[in-house]
């Protein structure tokens, strides 16, 4: 969501409009309207306001508590636009368009460390592309996008103690594998028709990318307290490091938006985003020298939707921004858990730049407010209770055209 | 009569949905009747520490009735000889894990409450009949009757003399009432070690006859009426935790011979007659068999490895019965006793369903709970637990009853049903507490007898479920183990320094 300032500071109803490098990622085919040679760098900054669980029975439990830290990520990109001809138009982006962390306080008392402790899923696409202007009106783009990827996730084991009969920890388990290990291909295509100069009428469409994952499971004890005990863990074999295997799927998209200018230096987004989050039905962790027992998850996510609009007001070359939109979760309430426990979310976006046909400067904010994430009736994990979360992001670019 | 019945049904819609509303509240009196499984026995005995923890005593708690009352018996430490009834744990002797007595139980410390419990389950493995027929129990003349005894209170000049278990649950006009009943009616074949409809099993038509006659008996207008039937016992870890071949001590792995693992010794039945080849004395156990638990004690001696393999070639004992009433019994199970054990438990099981249906009571499944559970544990939390023995944490250390784990379990299946069938918005219990809370006694006991084996379990442990419901009818010999040189010197048993004596229950 935040590969672009401008884009974020409209509340993301950018691909009607996609009138500056980052139209690379939001809608290509808006780089076939850009006649100069562009480069624009920027970074975004994420971070959580407060991420709380409430314990609910059967387990944790009414009285189990939780907070995520309050992690800041940085996530840099890259927009470079090239006109090869007055049609034809090259443009590559590097951004991080999917991203997760979470990670929990108190990680050896929080009680869904069973579950996760804490979950990374990083990724970081390099996109070409080309885009052909077919009309004066009317641009479409085509491109490939591989995506590096690495995933990482932290939990503790229980297990019985046979002179107790209760639940102890006996071991922690790092599954890791590096964002330079792994990466798919995928591709994407767009259109942006402008019937008149002040409307933009577009569509963008990303594929699905499945990333194989391969990485190591380090798996070292937790002492229990009962050196008995812990002797017949450790003669069980599992302590070391393991071969991994894991897959992701991420999701086609389809956003489709228009852009229209009023005159006056007033100008209106509006978008409906599609996300074909079914695809990631199972989230399956393999250990191929058998030394641990497979994860085997189904998810049975839902496509989404996200409704966008979003303004701008220009005065000459300042602008300042708004935008809002509302985004669908595709997650289930079965499915929400440590690891991720998403919902529907309000977001709430403000910007500012100052451009001239030579250079510019964009800064966007957004503040994400998800509803309360109930998980009361149905878990996979059988991990119940409700999740609060609120979350900032910060983008800033600034851009040189030759 | 129609003309009242469509004026009436309007305000029984509204009376039904009001119910509903105040659903949270639906239930102000809980009652529960049983076995070993409602009076919360764990670990071959019935104490505070595990009626606490028993799924009734969880279920109470939802319910938020405070004056649930049982038959609270204490722990003691466990005492050369016993004078109660031995408690087991997991012990340390040296180098060797041993199964231990490490407490037993002492007296009923709610003996003078002046009402009947709502908690009238007793262990002492009572049948199905036990619940309407036992009206008076008589101190010290079996297990049965002392355990029975001291929750029933009905002996000769007790307060409630001549009331059985169904009674004295009528006569506190309950709203709720759970019964689970019936196990031992199968469960005392696998004790026997040999299945023989009317000895160690209760033949289908008796079965129907008095599982009728308590379900009728505890049902009630306005009452809700929850029957648990009957799992499949063939599945828990006093069954499945001993295999049938022969086991390298060192690495619990089978034993191959020429790429095949070995089958222990047994003495044959009718089905599968044996014809021994020497030296050894048994014959091979054939596919299909099972190995109870307390063989441990047995294979352990040797007994039931052939001599190629350097066992004593003495077959595991089998059960037998010689009329008219002398029960050899044994802790194998051959394909024939499996077959009609697995034959019998449906069958229990369509009469408590048919006696349920009758009478308005709901079933709950417990038999498909167990079956789900033995295939695929249960996970909770990133927290997985099975039926192994003594590391799954849902079966105790007696490998017959449920650890607080495995209560819970049953607990929450209660819960869910109540609220799913009845629209009530009882919670599920907390199992945060249940998990992580150890369970062991506050207590040490200055002696402990331990008897291990490979498996370390108890021969007198064995002896223990077989002298209290069995012996009621019949009279009990368990074989003798002969002095054979021990197979497994790094888990040598601990001295046995209590034998199992006569008990002089208190109550």
């Amino acid at each position: 969501m935040t590969q672009g300032a401008k884009a974020t500071g409209m509340g993301l109803a950018f691909t009607g409009i996609a009138d500056d490098p980052s139209a690379i990622f939001y809608n290509p085919a808006g780089i076939g309207f850009q006649d100069h040679f562009s480069i624009m760098v920027g970074a975004a900054v994420l971070s959580r306001a407060s991420t709380d669980f409430t314990g609910a029975n059967p387990y944790p439990g009414i009285g189990a508590t939780g907070s995520v830290q309050k992690q800041v990520f940085g996530l840099p990109n890259v927009y470079i636009v090239v006109p090869l001809t007055n049609e034809l138009k090259f443009g590559v982006g590097i951004d991080e368009p999917y991203g997760l962390g979470v990670r929990w306080n108190n990680p050896e008392t929080w009680s869904g460390r069973f579950i996760s402790q804490n979950a990374i899923i990083k990724s970081a696409d390099i996109n070409p592309v080309f885009s052909y202007k077919l009309f004066p009106e009317l641009s479409i783009s085509a491109g490939a996008v591989y995506r590096f990827s690495g995933v990482q996730l932290e939990r503790n084991t229980a297990a019985t103690d046979p002179f107790t009969q209760a639940q102890v920890d006996v071991a922690h388990t790092k599954l890791y594998s590096g964002l330079g290990d792994n990466g798919a291909w995928g591709y994407n295509a767009a259109i942006l028709w402008k019937p008149v100069p002040s409307v933009g009428i577009g569509a963008s469409y990303r594929s699905k990318i499945t990333v194989d994952y391969t990485g190591t499971a380090t798996v070292t004890a937790r002492p229990t307290g009962d050196p008995v005990f812990d002797q017949l863990v450790a003669s069980s074999g599992i302590f070391g490091v393991h071969p991994v295997k894991t897959q992701v799927a991420f999701p086609a998209s389809l956003n489709i938006g228009a852009g229209i200018n009023f005159g006056g230096g007033w100008t209106v987004g509006l978008e409906a985003d599609w996300t074909e989050w079914s695809s990631f039905q199972a989230l399956n962790i393999t250990f191929p020298d058998g030394s641990l027992p497979n994860i085997d998850r189904s998810t049975a996510w839902n496509d989404s939707w996200a409704y966008r609009i979003g303004i701008e007001k220009n005065f000459g070359g300042w602008a300042v921004r708004a935008g809002y939109y509302f985004d669908n979760t595709p997650q289930p309430e079965k499915d929400a858990g440590p690891i991720l426990a998403d919902n529907d979310r309000d977001v709430f976006t403000a910007g500012f730049g100052y451009n001239t046909p030579q250079w510019g400067f964009d800064i966007g904010g957004a503040y994400i407010v998800l509803k309360d994430r109930q998980v009361l009736t149905q878990s996979t994990d059988n991990f119940f209770g409700t999740y609060s979360e609120k979350a900032w992001a910060a983008v800033a670019d600034i851009r040189f055209s030759f | 009569m129609n003309q009242i019945v469509r004026k009436s049904l309007p305000l029984a819609a509204v009376l039904v949905f009001a119910a509903r509303v105040a659903g949270a509240q639906s239930f102000q009196n809980f009652v529960t009747v049983g076995d070993s499984l409602i009076a919360g026995e764990e670990s071959g005995c019935v104490v505070q520490r595990f009626q606490e923890r028993s799924w009734v005593t969880i279920t109470a708690a939802q319910l938020g009735q405070s004056d649930f009352e049982q038959p609270w018996i204490s722990e003691v430490a466990a005492t050369n000889p016993l004078t109660g009834y031995p408690c087991l744990g997991l012990t340390l002797t040296g180098t060797s894990l041993s199964l231990a007595i490490v407490s037993e139980t002492g007296t009923n410390t709610n003996i003078a409450l002046p009402r009947p419990y709502n908690n009238l389950g007793f262990n002492g493995s009572p049948l199905m009949a036990d619940f309407v027929d036992l009206t008076v129990t008589t101190p010290g003349a079996s297990d049965l009757d002392n355990l029975a005894g001291r929750v029933l209170r009905n002996c000769q000049g007790c307060p409630f003399q001549g009331m059985s278990a169904v009674d004295q649950a009528n006569l506190l006009t309950p709203d709720l009432v759970a019964f689970w009943g019936g196990n031992n009616d199968v469960l005392n074949a696998m004790f026997a070690g040999v299945a023989i409809v009317g000895v160690t099993i209760t033949p289908v038509d008796s079965f129907t006859t008095s599982t009728n006659q308590v379900i009728a008996g505890l049902s009630a207008s306005g009452r809700t009426l929850v029957t648990g039937n009957i799992p499949d016992i063939i599945d828990i870890p006093y069954a499945t935790t001993v295999p049938p071949v022969v086991v390298d001590p060192t690495t619990m792995q089978p034993v191959l011979v020429g790429g095949q693992p070995v089958p222990l010794l047994g003495p044959g039945d009718d089905a599968f007659p044996c014809t021994p080849v020497p030296p050894d004395m048994g014959c091979p156990l054939p596919q299909g068999s099972l190995v109870m638990l307390p063989a441990s004690t047995a294979l352990g001696q040797g007994i039931g490895i052939p001599k190629a393999l350097g066992g004593t070639g003495l077959p595991l004992p089998h059960g037998t019965f010689t009329p008219p009433s002398t029960l050899n019994v044994g802790v194998i199970l051959y394909p024939d006793d499996i077959a009609l054990i697995e034959s019998t438990i449906p069958a229990y099981n369509q009469a408590i369903a048919a006696a349920a249906s009758a009478n308005g009571a709901t079933v709950i499944d417990s038999n498909a709970l167990f079956a789900e559970v033995a295939k695929n544990g249960y996970d909770i939390g990133g927290i997985h637990l099975s039926t192994a023995y003594a590391t799954g944490g849902i079966f105790s250390y007696d490998g017959v009853h449920p650890a607080p784990s495995g209560y819970g379990i049953v607990a929450d299946d209660f819960i869910q049903l109540l609220n799913t069938v009845k629209g009530t918005k009882i919670p599920r219990p907390n199992f945060s507490n249940i998990l992580f809370t150890p369970n062991v006694p506050n207590i040490v006991s200055s002696v402990s007898t331990a008897d291990s084996g490979p498996w370390h379990y108890s021969l007198d442990t064995w002896k223990g479920f077989l002298n209290s419901g069995l012996a009621r009818k019949f009279a009990i010999v368990t074989p003798t183990a002969p002095d054979a040189p021990r197979m497994v010197p790094h888990l040598p048993s601990a001295p046995r320094t209590a034998r199992r004596v006569e008990r002089h229950d208190t109550n």
